[in-house]
């Protein structure tokens, strides 16, 4: 068989400024130099790797892996470590790494046919990397950075490691999920706000579902996420002369695919009838629909990795939004899959009443397929 | 080494039996309906014996070994009742027969309805549901009638806990209604809080596994049922489980509306093999006029005389579940279970299950973390992952086989991750019990010490390891007749 190709990168810096307080490591390593943070990354790298030298040799029939990676402390350092010999170094990074490192080093792992990149940072090395990707090559992040709001991160090395395993095997699909990091130019104003920057793929676990009486089946994120388009077609087209407002994330603009029209990801758009009334919407706009509508739904998806269905990514939904929407009308949808990772949905609209009101008796209504909702708990 | 099929077996011109001389006017077929070769295999009687011998033998039940099965009631079916089900009387008996012909058809009938109706504390018996599904959608059509006869026809959602029986969603799909799920409790319970907050007015109904399929009783049952009864909503419970409680409590004394019974795992029919099933239905009085029909009643006799016995549809009923009667023959064999059991053998099945699932849970919870640790009824779910280990439940169960045992239910329930669901059964003695425990000590040994033992198990099996993401993401159909493959994926 022929071997799979796996890019691998570790941005020697990642993580550094959350032992000293700060948010992020990006723009602020200097700072984080000097109140004595030291590298952590490569000890997290090196602990997948060996995990994942040690499932690879198990393995029968054998999984041929061929590495492509960047230099030294940026990936051929711990590969070697590991034990891992079919390594190709195929981008050599500056002494002191940057963003521009990243995209380069993926851009590389592009040209020479990588099925999968398996990096080592945070959301913010998550993002550059998406930058270069484009939703063309799953992407999963071994978790060593300040901020993991994203989709794409293993909980721990470990099971990053069995998920790699997982994605050579073929038993785990790649799916889309929401990538997600701080916007720091609102954070030097002084303002904590997650933005929604991208989708990306990533080997995900299938959802198990009972198919008969013993018989178990999985079946993929993108049927669950079809399953749940296809019942909110069924909402809309039973709510005539209604304004659907649809939130940004994945599973939302899946709904976009089933009614045909160009659902933004990262934004909210306008939907009456079955037809996109509306793109790409800030507040301003979304008031003025809501005082031509009386009738209407707000439908959201928690975005990223921490539950958050409000204040995360979808910031143009402001509190006034919300309360004239209405908590009744607000319609969470959310795979399986998800909610196993994120098993308690949080609220973050800045009003502490508002998120209170929304958080309701402890428990929310989540659509997690056709005509099938889980009560989850919330959490403030 | 694999059996091949007859197909593979076939040699043009070999023949198995002799077709009776002809006794009508020979007459050629019209044009065009004659082929060559119509695709069938051609084998000697030998052949075909030797084929289906040497496949059978591969075949593993319960008068094989153990088949600890999880949810599946797996238990010896005593042959006399296989027997009884092929009386002439019996087995002969036609459906399209007028009633009157087979006055003890319908007295067995008529019988069994009392008995199931006396074991489950309920008004009312309808045995023609034909599975337990569909027992559990009977259920819920009767329900909807119910609340529609009320005017209430917005009550269009079902309660469902996470810890119920997976085709309870699946029957509310096919009823048409929309599903809710609840949460458990880090005891296994429902979370009351979370039914607390799903309780109102679209409420039509809380299913209830009883036990649930981690194997618990649900301690606060009675306050669960008056929150949903408070609302408005009805309870139905799947009595799939009932081998825990035959005998000992009246599910319909708690106050359920509903409960249908699988007499093919309570019971003691021959299950597994994809049917026939039987899922008859009790009804608590203010829903027994719904129930599908027909059903037996009986009229007192004369004097002396026999009672009469009649189909009847009761007034409001939701009408056939299926045609003609039900699965009939399965009425028999579990008549005679029961009858032969009568009420004290029945509890003491109940009693017993529970001791040979309880025994085990507490032999295994050292090695395989049991996640609701505490008194369970007659199954118990752990996971199939050592401490310290990263093998999978797939494994644990795979590598069983290699010991001679059937694997429990894998990864069901849901909510415990890598699960083993295992439900020794009333039928099964100590040494049995024992012998599995220690096969599950030894796969415990080699999942910290030779882990891919487990990860490449079966060893011993006929066919090793099936590459089951592969199977059910591109089937290959091949035509017998013209050899064409077609794949899938």
């Amino acid at each position: 068989m022929t071997a799979k190709r796996i890019g691998f990168l570790i941005n020697p810096i990642a993580g550094m400024g959350g032992r000293v307080g700060l948010k992020g490591t990006d723009d602020a390593l200097a700072r984080a130099l000097e109140l004595g943070a030291r590298p952590t990354a490569h000890l997290r790298a090196g602990e997948t790797l060996i995990r994942l030298h040690g499932l690879l040799e198990r393995q029968v029939p054998a999984v041929a892996v061929q590495w492509l990676t960047c230099s030294g402390p940026m990936g051929a350092d711990a590969l070697q470590a590991a034990g891992f010999t079919a390594v190709e170094v195929v981008y050599r990074g500056a002494k002191t790494t940057t963003e521009n490192d990243t995209k380069a080093a993926v851009g590389r792992f592009l040209e020479r046919g990588a099925d999968l990149i398996l990096f080592c940072g945070g959301d913010g090395t998550a993002r550059d990397i998406c930058a270069i990707t484009a939703q063309e090559v799953p992407i999963l992040g071994v978790p060593a950075g300040v901020k993991m709001y994203s989709g794409v991160f293993g909980v721990n090395p470990a099971r990053t490691a069995e998920i790699v395993v997982g994605f050579l095997t073929g038993s785990l699909a790649p799916t889309s999920v929401d990538v997600l990091d701080l916007d720091e130019e609102k954070y030097r104003q002084g303002e904590w706000a997650v933005r929604l920057c991208a989708s990306a793929l990533t080997p995900y676990e299938a959802t198990f579902t009972q198919s008969a009486k013993a018989l178990i089946a999985a079946s993929t994120e993108a049927d669950v996420k079809a399953e749940i388009a296809a019942y909110l077609l069924e909402i809309i087209r039973d709510n005539p002369a209604t304004l659907f407002l649809l939130g940004p994330g994945s599973t939302v603009r899946t709904i976009g695919d089933g009614l045909d029209i160009d659902k933004t990801l990262l934004g909210i758009d306008a939907v009456i009838d079955g037809r996109l009334t509306g793109t790409d919407l800030n507040e301003g706009r979304i008031l003025a629909l809501l005082d031509r509508h009386p009738r209407r739904k707000l439908v959201l998806s928690p975005i990223g990795a921490q539950g958050f269905v409000l204040g995360r990514g979808n910031l143009q939904i402001t509190p006034e939004i919300v309360r004239r929407c209405g908590r009744a009308n607000i319609i969470v949808v959310a795979t399986p899959a998800k909610l196993a990772r994120t098993p308690v949905l949080r609220f973050d609209t800045g009003e502490p009443e508002l998120d209170a009101e929304l958080a309701g008796a402890g428990y929310i209504p989540v659509v997690i397929g056709h005509r099938r909702r889980r009560l989850v708990k919330t959490q403030l | 080494m694999a059996e091949p099929t007859v197909y593979e077996l076939s040699v043009a011109g070999r023949q198995g039996v002799d077709l009776p001389l002809l006794d009508v006017p020979e007459s050629p077929l019209p044009d065009g309906l004659a082929r060559a070769d119509n695709g069938l295999p051609e084998l000697a009687q030998l052949d075909v014996v030797r084929h289906f011998l040497a496949l059978s033998q591969r075949n593993f039940g319960v008068d094989t070994g153990f088949y600890p099965l999880g949810s599946c009631t797996m238990k010896y079916n005593p042959k006399i009742t296989e027997e009884l089900a092929r009386l002439p009387g019996f087995a002969r008996s036609h459906p399209l027969q007028p009633p009157e012909t087979v006055p003890g058809n319908l007295a067995l009938m008529h019988q069994l309805q009392q008995w199931l109706a006396e074991i489950g504390g309920f008004a009312a018996v309808s045995l023609q549901p034909a599975a337990g599904a569909q027992g559990e959608l009977t259920a819920l059509l009767m329900m909807r009638a119910y609340h529609a006869e009320r005017g209430e026809t917005g009550r269009n959602q079902v309660l469902i806990p996470d810890a119920a029986h997976g085709t309870n969603p699946a029957s509310t799909a096919m009823a048409g209604l929309d599903v809710l799920e609840i949460p458990s409790d880090s005891r296994g319970n429902i979370d009351r809080q979370a039914l607390r907050a799903a309780c109102d007015d679209t409420v039509l109904a809380l299913m209830l596994t009883l036990p649930n399929t981690l194997g618990l009783f649900e301690e606060e049952i009675a306050e669960v049922i008056d929150l949903v009864h408070g609302c408005g909503g009805l309870v139905y419970g799947d009595g799939a489980n009932m081998n825990a409680l035959a005998g000992v409590m009246r599910p319909g004394e708690l106050g359920l509306d509903l409960m249908h019974y699988n007499l093919h795992k309570t019971f003691a029919t021959p299950h597994g093999g994809g049917g026939p099933g039987s899922g008859p239905l009790g009804a608590s009085d203010r829903l027994r006029d719904y129930l599908p029909g027909p059903i037996v009643v009986a009229k007192p006799g004369a004097a002396l005389e026999a009672p009469e016995y009649a189909f009847s549809t009761p007034d409001k009923s939701i009408g056939r579940m299926c045609t003609y009667f039900g699965n009939f023959g399965v009425f028999v064999r579990s008549h005679a279970y029961i009858r032969m059991l009568g009420a004290a053998g029945l509890r003491d099945n109940s009693y017993h299950a529970v001791l040979n699932a309880n025994y085990l849970r507490v032999k295994l919870r050292e090695l395989y973390p049991v996640p609701f640790d505490r008194l369970n009824m007659h199954e118990f779910v752990c996971q199939g992952r050592p401490e310290g280990s990263d093998v999978r439940a797939l494994d644990v169960s795979k590598r069983l086989m290699d010991f001679g045992f059937h694997p429990p239910t894998n990864y069901f329930p849901l909510i415990v991750p890598e699960a083993l669901m295992i439900e020794p059964t009333e039928t099964e003695n100590k040494e049995t019990l024992d012998a599995f425990a220690a096969a599950m000590g030894s796969i415990a040994e080699e999942a910290l010490a030779t882990p891919e033992r487990l990860r490449t198990a079966p060893h011993e099996t006929p066919v090793r390891r099936l590459d089951e993401v592969q199977a059910a993401r591109q089937l290959v159909l091949i035509d017998p007749v013209t050899g064409r493959t077609a794949v899938e994926g």
